[in-house]
């Protein structure tokens, strides 16, 4: 283990390069890569590495990056990628693929805003675009744990049982921009961490065409078993972390972060790096004797439903914070959890930092008072930002 | 430097950092502000704090504004917030020194300035701070760092940051060995021996309040459905930019060529916007005789028109005599006033030009002319078929109708010209050239052997029959209208002599080509040496010339050889050249920079044209009579010279010919060589219409034609009254209005001072 200071975008591909190493006696490691800001400091990072039995290969689109990763996972090879913002929507054809033929691509999103208008700062719209295509969801508030997230990734995409993608997604800059100290650990301990890819369905000696038409019935048969699959991710991470831990000697945070919750009468529920200063805002408010307490969602798929209904219990009031927005809805997450709360708990919809915003504590104090009052939730709010 | 033990680091106070600590750096797009974030981040790391760095990202364009921090802790950093309250300021530009960059700091805060000036400059300022001054940038410079435009100044304030903060060198060394920056290590050692350090007393600092203090702001929660204004970018993009476009006309090269003078851009444009009428206002500013011209300049215009390195030069030359032919443009009699009176000897172009310009002006003009009508070799050198006497007549009415006068058949002696100098304000003398060059060998002056110019003055008068074979001697436009004229006048064969190559020839390529296509034949590298015949000539003896070395004109000088031919003819024409022809002044007169000068004294007598130049066409002998009159002016009413520099010529590479479609120039009708040859009849019908026009690229100058509109990324240029507005605040210097601009009507340009900070 040594502490090296590194953006979580350079820490995203150097998880992957040792991910990729330690399947040098496996079918090797494959990228497909084309540059978007702020994804293309990990492109760049891993172009730039020595893969023993691995290829990064510069494509000219988004859309061919994930066909190459497909192409090599159908193979056996382990396989990482990472985009942003319109690239994951040009990349999202591939993406979804990918994921209905069951290969375990990892990738790493720097949530950008979606365009037009540019906009090149954090907003999770972009990766939520996926969100019901059977890829399975991480979204990481700081460098080491995104850094430990694509390292479990791997373990995580290639479980016998689980076998999809996994996206790791960071905010834009706020994260993939930021340098902090990240422990990286050895390739010996990655190499026993991670074992050797086994793709049951890859292709063998034999060419044939992949994912041919199939009958109504078929995609009833496969659709459940990509949600029984999903829904056993949450038991296989559990898993995992004892694992990681064993392996690295630090524990890999949980599904859902909870924060001061036990006692918690109000609760703040977010995503990302947004749960970091959800976490001040309750020290704060702590301090001055308010019992409020913050949920950090890690896993948003498959969504740990059993973990939230059990800290949402006996709250009386939930302020969910998006850093998106369905429109025509209000906050993707809100949307997620409004129903794991129990009947009479107010659970209001609140979106800030959208298109980048920076959001201070004093935003997330303003929302809580504003929710403090309310009897039921009203209409979706926002906060803006600057 | 690193062995000087007197550089002790300045004794702080790593110990009462107040955790965490905040540190925020200011610099531009390019300067490395991120990296000195880092560097400052990889600093601390090495005395085992937590650290967390990262920059404000904007869109990466070189010279915006940009922010970059890091924190410090001795424990994990949560914080996932921008910096709004720094302890520790760095400042990598002092140009960007303002309320915004002080903005969240306390008194007491640490402020290291990039800056020129030392100290002492500061006295009363920041008084709050801890300030710190180097000049990193000239120590960067010294030390190489960057290029020698961009220097590259972020870790070079890192030496005099780590000596604010009293951090050893040592520590530097191993935070600049992390980054791969060991390089630059020097220069940090540099300033960190400069650095320039004035304490902050904790009284004082105190006893001010700061006027920075920040707010954090408090956007009220509303509901989605209730976020209905539309609230205006407060990102002022314009602030990022050290460069700015603007419009400006730039040269365009046939203005430039034009011996004339003329505004062929500003003619050609008004033609194609505003009609014919429009156009002939522009020309006749400069140009008295636009039929003329329009028919017989040889169009050095197209020569330099951007065009032809496209498809093809714009007919310039036709589109004048399209407006010439087709405006109704008339000028009447102008005043002013302080009326003088000019005499002009000599009517032919340069004195016209002459005239005409003091005519516009005002004052009053008499042409003395020794021939019987005003034109001079319009009228009796250069034929009908080129030049109909109807076209001719046109300009000379239009000048006329300025109400100049004209005294023919007057021949001027000295005694005339000292008289006139009495009588009038000044003179301008545009007595063409002398008489023609004659041929030295033996039997030149055998019946048979005629001058060129006297023979088109005939020509011209009436009919001249010609029989037999005609040899024209000369390679000028008179030889090529001698050969064409004797075509017309019943020669059974003709054939033009010159001692050079084609190439050479002095002649309009396209009357060269006229001739042969209507059947002159060249004889080329041929150099008469005798005529032959029994009293009238039968035949010339023609040396072979070779090419020698170049002369002064950059062409081979003919070296006439020993070997040689006889050419059989019935007559010869000689069309050598005219010699300068100024011996008929005054004796006591020298002549010096186109003025008449008597000992010391300068006399208000100028010279225009070919008797002061010898330039040899129309369109140079206009531009000079121009010229000349305008410069008498302006010694008469003692005004200052200006010579306007028109600065360089768009060239054909400054043209985005991606921006035009390509279509072939509009050709002249023309007669076919088989009627040619019975008439006088002007060969040259001009163009059918004035579309032509059309394909003039404007070259350095707007057309309104919206390209910059379209193209801008970031839509802030907008159709004003007189073109375009760019909207300074958000304009972010990208230049891409200016590199699209199909004509070179724009530029980029440094902005000032004042010009950034207008838009911070």
């Amino acid at each position: 283990m040594s502490l090296k200071l590194l953006s979580a975008n350079h820490g995203a591909a150097l998880a992957a390069t040792l991910a990729a190493r330690a399947n040098r006696a496996g079918r090797g490691f494959c990228s497909g890569v084309y540059p978007i800001t702020p994804s293309t400091e990990c492109m760049e990072y891993l172009c730039l590495q020595e893969i023993e039995k691995g290829r990064v290969v510069k494509v000219e689109s988004e859309h061919s990056a994930m066909a190459v990763c497909i192409g090599a996972a159908s193979a056996g090879a382990r396989t990482f990628t990472t985009t942003s913002s319109n690239g994951l929507a040009y990349m999202a054809e591939n993406c979804i693929a990918a994921a209905l033929l069951r290969l375990p691509v990892v990738m790493a999103v720097a949530n950008r805003t979606l365009g037009p208008p540019w906009n090149i700062w954090a907003d999770h719209g972009d990766s939520l675009l996926l969100r019901d295509q059977g890829l399975i969801q991480f979204y990481c508030a700081d460098n080491q744990e995104l850094f430990d997230t694509v390292l479990c990734a791997f373990r995580l995409a290639e479980d016998q049982a689980v076998m999809m993608p996994v996206m790791v997604c960071m905010e834009g800059f706020i994260l993939s921009h930021t340098t902090a100290q990240i422990d990286v650990p050895e390739q010996a301990q990655v190499d026993e961490f991670l074992p050797l890819t086994s793709i049951p369905h890859r292709l063998g000696d034999t060419p044939h065409a992949l994912g041919q038409v199939e009958l109504p019935h078929q995609v009833e048969m496969h659709r459940h078993q990509h949600l029984a699959a999903m829904n056993g991710a949450i038991d296989v991470y559990a898993g995992i972390r004892d694992e990681f831990e064993r392996v690295f000697d630090r524990r890999l945070p949980d599904a859902v972060v909870a924060y001061r919750a036990e006692d918690a009468e109000t609760l703040i529920v977010s995503m990302g790096t947004i749960g970091a200063t959800a976490e001040r805002v309750v020290d704060r408010l702590r301090e001055q004797g308010q019992k409020v307490g913050a949920l950090r969602v890690r896993l948003f798929r498959p969504l740990p439903m059993e973990g939230i209904r059990a800290w949402f219990a006996g709250k009386q009031r939930i302020a969910v914070i998006d850093r998106d927005v369905s429109l025509g809805f209000g906050g993707v997450l809100w949307g997620e959890v409004n129903a794991l709360a129990d009947p009479g708990t107010v659970v209001q919809s609140y979106l800030a930092g959208l298109g980048g915003g920076d959001v201070r504590p004093e935003h997330i104090e303003n929302m809580l008072s504003d929710l403090l009052p309310r009897t039921s939730a009203g209409l979706p709010a926002m906060m803006e930002a600057a | 430097m690193k062995n000087d033990t007197s550089l002790e680091p300045v004794p702080t106070s790593l110990e009462d950092l107040s955790l965490p600590l905040e540190v925020r750096v200011h610099g531009r797009g390019g300067q490395g502000g991120v990296t000195c974030a880092k560097l400052i981040a990889s600093l601390y790391t090495r005395m085992g704090f937590h650290v967390q760095t990262f920059g404000d990202y904007g869109s990466e364009r070189s010279g915006a504004p940009i922010q970059a921090f890091t924190r410090v802790d001795r424990q994990t950093i949560a914080n996932r917030n921008k910096v709004y309250q720094p302890d520790h300021l760095i400042v990598l530009d002092e140009a960007l020194m303002g309320p915004q960059v002080l903005s969240g700091t306390t008194p007491g805060a640490l402020l290291l300035l990039n800056t020129r000036s030392t100290l002492e400059a500061y006295a009363g300022q920041y008084a709050n701070y801890r300030l710190g001054v180097v000049d990193a940038t000239a120590i960067a410079r010294e030390h190489g760092i960057g290029s020698s435009s961009v220097v590259i100044i972020n870790t070079t304030i890192l030496g005099a940051y780590a000596r604010l903060l009293g951090v050893s060198l040592g520590a530097l060394e191993e935070a600049f060995a992390s980054l791969g920056l060991g390089g630059d290590l020097a220069a940090a050692e540099h300033a960190y021996a400069q650095v320039q350090i004035r304490t902050c007393d904790p009284a004082d600092a105190h006893a001010a309040a700061p006027a920075t203090a920040w707010q954090p702001d408090s956007a009220p929660v509303t509901p989605l459905t209730e976020h209905r204004a539309d609230s205006p970018a407060t990102l002022k993009t314009g602030s990022w930019s050290t460069q700015a476009p603007r419009y400006r006309e730039h040269a365009a090269p046939c203005n430039l060529a034009c011996p004339a003078g003329n505004d062929v851009r500003g003619f050609v444009q008004a033609l194609q916007d505003d009609g014919a009428d429009a156009a002939a206002n522009v020309l006749l500013r400069t140009q008295p005789l636009p039929s003329v011209c329009g028919r017989v300049c040889p169009a050095p215009c197209m020569q330099a028109c951007n065009r032809d390195a496209f498809d093809g030069a714009v007919n310039i030359r036709s589109l004048e005599r399209w407006i010439a032919d087709h405006s109704t443009q008339a000028l009447g009699k102008q005043t002013t006033a302080r009326p003088r009176r000019f005499a002009v000897v000599g009517g032919g172009p340069a004195g016209l030009s002459a005239a005409y310009q003091l005519a516009l002006h005002g004052h009053a003009v008499t042409i003395l002319e020794a021939g019987p009508a005003l034109g001079g070799v319009l009228r009796n050198g250069i034929p009908a078929y080129r030049l109909p006497p109807e076209a001719l007549q046109r300009d000379l009415q239009r000048i006329l109708d300025l109400g100049v006068e004209t005294c023919l058949n007057v021949r001027i002696g000295h005694a005339d010209l000292r008289r006139m100098r009495a009588e009038y304000d000044a003179l301008i003398v545009c007595t063409g050239l002398g008489p023609a060059l004659r041929l030295e060998g033996e039997g030149i002056d055998m019946a048979g052997v005629e001058q060129g110019l006297d023979f088109l003055d005939r020509a011209k008068q009436g009919k001249v029959e010609l029989r037999g074979r005609v040899v024209v001697v000369g390679g000028g436009n008179t030889a090529i209208d001698c050969a064409r004229t004797a075509l017309r006048c019943g020669a059974n064969s003709v054939k033009l002599v010159y001692r050079r190559g084609r190439e050479d020839m002095p002649a309009i390529a396209e009357e060269i080509d006229s001739a042969e296509f209507e059947g002159v034949r060249l004889v080329l590298n041929r150099q008469p040496v005798a005529f032959s015949g029994n009293g009238s000539v039968s035949a010339l003896v023609l040396a072979e010339v070779e090419p020698g070395a170049p002369d002064e004109s950059g062409r081979r000088r003919p070296m006439v050889t020993q070997r040689t031919s006889h050419l059989e003819c019935d007559t010869v024409f000689l069309a050598l050249g005219q010699s300068a022809g100024m011996e008929w002044l005054p004796g006591t007169w020298q002549v010096r920079d186109g003025r008449a000068w008597e000992g010391s004294q300068a006399l208000d007598v100028w010279f225009a044209g070919d008797c002061a130049t010898g330039e040899g066409t129309v369109t140079h002998a206009i531009g000079s009579g121009r010229r000349i009159a305008l410069a008498v002016l302006g010694r008469l009413d003692n005004a200052p010279e200006t010579q306007p520099d028109a600065g360089s010529a768009v060239a054909p590479g400054q043209i985005r010919f991606s921006h035009f479609d390509v279509v072939p120039p509009h050709r002249d009708k023309e007669l076919p060589p088989s009627v040619r040859r019975d008439s006088f009849e002007e060969c040259n019908h001009g163009l059918a219409g004035p579309e032509e026009a059309g394909r003039c690229f404007s070259c350095g100058q707007c057309t309104h034609c919206d390209t910059c509109l379209i193209y801008c990324p970031e839509g802030v240029i907008t159709r004003s009254e007189s073109g375009y507005q760019i909207d300074t605040s958000y304009c972010k210097g990208c230049g891409m209005c200016v590199a699209e601009c199909p004509r070179s009507a724009m530029e980029m340009h440094e902005k000032t001072k004042l010009e950034v900070r207008q838009c911070l």
